[in-house]
C-alpha cells in the first residue's frame, strides 16, 4: 500500500462519482454562467461587468464546495459507506481531501467559464496579475465553504442536508452583496455582512480590480482565517463526537 | 491466541441493559455464528467489537491486541474485513472502480481484478453499483470485506437477498476462508446458514449469552428428538407414551417430540404392531433456537 496512491484514487473516484451526477454538475456549472451572461453581459457592461465577474465567481465557487461536502458526507453516513471506510485503513484525510479537490476542480471550471465570458463577451480587460490574483482568491475562498459543508454533512441527515445548504447558500450570497452590490443594501445588512465569509472573499476579489469597499486587506484575511479555524474546529469536534477518533 | 476474545462486555442505553456481561472467543480457522432474536443485542455487540460504539465495561482483544474505547489501530484495520448491511456505495462508481478503490487501502490485499473475480461479477465489472441487483450488491460487499486478505472477518447477514445458487457459492467461499485459517464472525437470520457454516453458535437473548456451542451441542441442549411414524394409535394413547411431550399430525404421519427417544420408540413398537415409516431425528436448529430464546423470555417475564 502506498498512501499517496490512496489519496490519488480517493480524489479521482470522488470527482468521477460527482461528475456522473448530472443533478449536481448542471446547476453547479450553469447557474453562475447563466447569471453572469444575463446580468454581466446583456444588462451591463464595462466596470459593472468586471464587478459582477467577481461576485458571480464567488457565488459560483461557494455552491460546489458546500454541496459536495454536505450532501455526499451526509449520504455516505446514512448508507453506512462512511462506517465501512472508517473500518478500513484508509486515512480519513484522504476522504476529506478528495472532497476538497473535487470542490476545487469545480471552482476552477466555473472560474474558467466565467473568465472566458468576461474576456470574450463582456470585454472585461484585466492585466495578467489581476486574473491570477482573482483566480487565487476564488480558489482559496472555497475553504471556509468546504468547512461549512463538512459541518452540515456531519451533523444532518441526508434528507435535511441539501435543504440546509440551500438555506445557508442563497441568503448568504445575497447578504454578502453577490447579487445586489453590497453598497445598495441597507446599512444594517452591510454591517451584518462582516459575519459572512462570502463577503470577505468577494471584497478581496474586488480589491484586485480596485472596486472594493476599501477596508484593509489584512482585516478581511484575518477574519477569513479566524472563521475558517473556528469552522474547522467545530467540524473536527463533530467528527470526534461521531467516531471517537481524532480527525 | 484468540482471533477474537471478548470478556464481560456490558452496555446500557438510557438505563436499559443491552449487553449484560457477554463473553466470546473465536480461534483462527473457526466460524462463530451469533444468533438472537431482533433486539437481542447482536448489532450492539458487533458495533462495540468493531469500535463503532463504546462499551460501558469489559475487555476486547482483536488479533491479540487489547482494544480501548472506539479507536482501532491502522495495523489492525489492515487485517480486518467487514461486510455490513449497506444502503448504497457511491451509486455512480462501477464494480471495478469500487474494487480498485478498496484494494488500494490494503498493503497485502487482493488486486481490483481479483476482487471482481471473488465477487463473481466479471460480467458486470463496468456496471455502476446503483444498477446491480440486491444479490450482486451483496456479492460485491462480500468481496470488499476480503480486500485485505484479512485474518478476521465480520459478515453481517451476508446472504440477504441472494438466490439459492449465490448463497451456496458464498457458503463455499466462507468454508475456503476457514481453510485458509481466517476467523469468521457471522450473524444471520437463516438458521440453515448457521448450521451449515458455524463451528460454534452463540445464542444471545436480551443481552445475555443463553447458549454457546457447536450446532450439534445446541440441538442436544433442547433434549428433544423428533419421532415420526405412521401409527394406528389414537392421540390419547400416543400422548400417554413415556417421553412424548408434543404431538402433531400431518396427513397419516404422527410427529412426536420426545424427551426420551429410546423409551418412546420402545413403547411405541410394543403398543402398535402395524407401526411403519419410523424415523428419529434431532430437532432442527430452528426449533432449538426458538426454545432457547423463548424459555429465557418466559423466565424473565415470570421474574418481572
Amino acid at each position: 500500500m502506498n498512501t499517496a496512491i490512496i489519496y490519488r484514487k480517493e480524489a479521482w473516484y470522488d470527482l468521477l462519482s460527482v461528475w456522473r451526477t448530472p443533478g449536481f454538475v448542471v446547476p453547479a456549472l450553469a447557474f453562475p454562467a447563466i447569471f453572469y451572461l444575463f446580468f454581466g453581459v446583456f444588462f451591463n457592461s464595462g466596470a459593472a461587468s468586471a464587478y459582477l465577474l467577481v461576485s458571480y465567481g464567488c457565488f459560483g465557487i461557494m455552491g460546489p464546495a458546500m454541496f459536495n461536502f454536505a450532501m455526499s458526507i451526509a449520504s455516505d453516513r446514512a448508507h453506512g459507506w462512511l462506517t465501512l471506510k472508517r473500518l478500513s485503513p484508509m486515512p480519513f484525510g484522504a476522504y476529506l481531501l478528495a472532497k476538497l479537490s473535487t470542490a476545487l476542480v469545480f471552482a476552477l471550471v466555473i472560474m474558467l467559464v466565467l473568465f472566458s465570458i468576461a474576456a470574450l463577451l463582456a470585454d472585461v480587460r484585466l492585466v495578467a496579475t489581476q486574473w491570477l490574483l482573482l483566480a487565487l482568491t476564488l480558489l482559496l475562498g472555497t475553504l471556509p465553504f468546504a468547512f461549512i459543508g463538512l459541518i452540515v454533512g456531519l451533523s444532518m441527515s441526508d434528507k435535511a442536508a441539501p435543504a440546509m445548504v440551500n438555506l445557508l447558500y442563497l441568503p448568504m450570497a445575497f447578504l454578502s452583496g453577490l447579487w445586489v452590490p453590497i453598497t445598495m443594501l441597507p446599512q444594517l445588512l452591510q454591517q451584518l455582512a462582516w459575519l459572512w465569509p462570502s463577503y470577505h472573499v468577494s471584497q478581496i476579489g474586488l480589491k484586485v480590480i480596485a472596486m472594493d469597499q476599501a477596508h484593509a486587506l489584512w482585516l478581511h484575511l484575518l477574519i477569513l482565517l479566524i472563521s475558517s479555524l473556528l469552522l474547522a474546529a467545530l467540524a473536527s469536534w463533530l467528527f470526534r463526537r461521531l467516531t471517537g477518533e481524532k480527525a | 491466541m484468540f482471533a477474537l476474545d471478548v470478556n464481560h462486555l456490558t452496555k446500557a442505553y438510557a438505563g436499559k441493559m443491552v449487553l449484560a456481561g457477554v463473553h466470546l472467543t473465536l480461534k483462527a480457522g473457526e466460524v462463530l455464528c451469533i444468533l438472537g432474536p431482533n433486539g437481542a443485542g447482536k448489532t450492539t455487540l458487533i458495533s462495540i467489537i468493531l469500535g463503532l460504539v463504546k462499551a460501558d465495561s469489559g475487555s476486547i482483544h482483536l488479533l491479540g491486541e487489547q482494544q480501548q474505547g472506539r479507536s482501532r489501530s491502522k495495523a489492525l484495520r489492515q487485517q480486518l474485513g467487514v461486510m455490513m448491511q449497506i444502503g448504497s456505495l457511491s451509486a455512480n462508481l462501477t464494480v471495478f472502480e469500487q474494487c480498485d478503490l478498496f484494494s488500494s487501502y490494503y498493503a497485502n490485499g487482493y488486486s481490483a481484478t481479483e476482487l471482481v473475480q471473488l465477487a463473481g461479477l466479471e460480467a458486470h465489472s463496468k456496471q455502476r453499483f446503483g444498477r446491480l441487483s440486491g444479490g450482486q450488491k451483496q456479492r460485491l460487499l462480500f468481496a470488499l470485506a476480503l480486500a485485505a486478505k484479512p485474518k478476521l472477518v465480520f459478515l453481517d447477514e451476508p446472504t440477504l437477498g441472494m438466490d439459492v445458487e449465490a448463497r451456496r457459492v458464498l457458503w463455499q467461499q466462507v468454508r475456503q476462508l476457514k481453510q485458509q485459517g481466517v476467523a469468521v464472525v457471522l450473524t444471520t437470520h437463516y438458521l440453515e446458514e448457521a448450521e451449515q457454516l458455524a463451528d460454534r453458535i452463540t445464542v444471545l437473548n436480551q443481552g445475555i449469552v443463553v447458549a454457546s456451542g457447536s450446532p450439534a451441542e445446541l440441538k442436544a441442549l433442547t433434549r428433544y428428538n423428533v419421532i415420526q411414524c405412521e401409527s394406528a394409535l389414537t392421540d390419547q394413547s400416543l400422548l400417554a407414551i413415556p417421553g412424548v411431550e408434543q404431538l402433531q399430525r400431518e396427513s397419516n404421519l404422527c410427529i412426536l417430540h420426545s424427551s426420551h427417544a429410546e423409551q418412546t420408540v420402545r413403547a411405541l413398537l410394543l403398543a402398535d404392531d402395524s407401526l411403519c415409516q419410523l424415523e428419529v431425528r434431532p430437532v432442527p436448529l430452528e426449533q432449538a433456537f426458538l426454545q432457547l430464546t423463548q424459555t429465557e423470555t418466559t423466565n424473565k417475564e415470570k421474574a418481572a
